[in-house]
């Protein structure tokens, strides 16, 4: 291998690189507000008693999980301008199709913690004589939301990494200016290495804090 | 907008064949040598060797906390600068997507492999087993059967993942899609069908996850 390494063409260019993960960052914090409270109603309509209100929800759900988040970015992009004649921004429609990915992978995690909670816990609620909002308000949610802390963390930074994909429909965020720059100064191997690098920095800290958390759920559980 | 128009679906039927057999083929490669990888891999996070186990840490730890694009990117502009040679976009795809499979199996293999109870070993200690028996006969089979529904879970992930390979230029199902759709200015149609192509695939094997999960493995008690 004779190939002369020169990581200066890309450190002279930060400034793109750190716009790019700013763009990446704000797509990600979006999206999760999404995901965090919309996916928390999901799970709620997916275990409901009512038919009308759960076979949507369930085929929501279903669909996204079961089919590539390219291919629901891209039908983003292109279909929804056309089917419904909204035009937004580029960046709020990545928001929109990252968060309504991240909703239906965090209501199943929100759906298998429900389910843990303890029969007791709501009989006890019953008999306290709180309605069922209050029920779900202070029983349910409290403890669903603690159990699937680490599953909830998993999938943010599960959409952290797949935000890049919005770089194939040309929004300009942290994998679209290393690709931009890899083109421009001919040096893919220094750009997309620090590229790569920039992603794990952010996505490794918080991977360790999921393993630190389930270490502490199952210390604490025994 | 114009009314929607899905006969014109039928015109690119075979086109939209020859795409999914490229993504399926592409798909089972990839399993068959994501799993070996990751059964190997596993292995050696759980060995006693130091240098093993940080290796396979250090692969598995930067291949799950950085965005598969960026990893297909690397692979299909970088590498073949650093070997000198020429790599066809389906080696390139192969090889991602390959290390890839191999770095979310080895986790899998390595938390059935944790499953199984202390005393097990324990117990195979008093049994005076020795040693070979110990894993052939006892871990093994356990930590196999354990895996099977995250395994399909990950063949799943690896399935709407290989979505990815139309970026560098590979003629898949989405590739093709995308291309229908901008030649033929429908891309609700196309989109659409395409992504109903991919939900058909993936919907089936999620239940067939749950199912293995609730039936077969509770009948097995393992």
């Amino acid at each position: 291998m004779n190939y002369s390494f020169d990581f200066q063409s890309v450190t002279r260019n930060f400034g793109p690189l750190l716009d790019g993960l700013v763009v990446t960052l704000q797509l990600t914090a979006a999206a999760n507000l999404i995901g965090l409270t919309l996916g928390f109603v999901v799970a709620l309509m997916v275990m409901s008693r009512w038919g009308v209100v759960r076979w949507p929800a369930t085929m929501f759900v279903e669909f996204f999980r079961c089919t590539p988040a390219l291919v629901q970015i891209v039908w983003f992009f292109y279909c929804v301008p056309m089917l419904f004649n909204v035009f937004l921004g580029s960046v709020t429609m990545g928001i929109v199709a990252l968060g309504l990915n991240l909703t239906a992978f965090n209501a199943e995690a929100y759906r298998a913690s429900i389910q843990a909670v303890p029969r007791e816990q709501l009989d006890a609620g019953i008999a306290l004589g709180l309605n069922p909002l209050q029920r779900i308000l202070y029983i349910v949610l409290p403890n669903a939301f603690r159990a699937s802390v680490p599953v909830l963390l998993t999938n943010g930074i599960g959409i952290f990494q797949q935000s890049a994909l919005v770089a194939i429909v040309a929004v300009q965020d942290l994998m679209y200016q290393g690709k931009t720059l890899a083109t421009q100064t001919y040096r893919p191997i220094e750009t997309f290495t620090i590229v790569a690098l920039i992603y794990f920095a952010v996505s490794f800290p918080v991977g360790q804090l999921v393993g630190y958390l389930e270490r502490r759920r199952a210390t604490l559980a025994e | 907008m114009a009314p929607l128009d899905f006969s014109v679906l039928l015109r690119f039927q075979d086109a939209l064949l020859t795409g999914l057999l490229t993504t399926l083929e592409l798909t089972l490669i990839c399993i068959v040598l994501g799993c070996a990888i990751g059964f190997f891999v596993g292995l050696a996070r759980t060995s006693d060797n130091r240098i093993l186990r940080g290796v396979s840490g250090f692969y598995v730890e930067f291949f799950r906390g950085t965005p598969v694009l960026i990893q297909l990117f690397w692979i299909f502009f970088c590498l073949p600068l650093l070997l000198g040679t020429e790599l066809s976009n389906f080696t390139s795809a192969v090889i991602a997507l390959t290390l890839y499979m191999g770095a979310i199996t080895s986790e899998t293999f390595r938390a059935s492999l944790r499953s199984i109870g202390r005393e097990q070993y324990d117990a195979c200690v008093a049994l005076g087993l020795p040693r070979w028996t110990q894993t052939t006969s006892v871990v093994l089979p356990q930590a196999v059967l354990r895996a099977i529904p995250t395994l399909l879970s990950n063949c799943i992930s690896l399935f709407k993942e290989s979505a990815l390979v139309s970026a560098v230029g590979m003629t898949d199902l989405m590739f093709i899609g995308s291309n229908i759709s901008n030649n033929t200015a429908r891309p609700v149609e196309v989109l659409t069908a395409v992504a109903l192509i991919y939900f058909v695939i993936a919907f089936p094997l999620t239940r067939a996850v749950t199912f293995i999960e609730q039936r077969i493995l509770t009948k097995l008690a393992v």
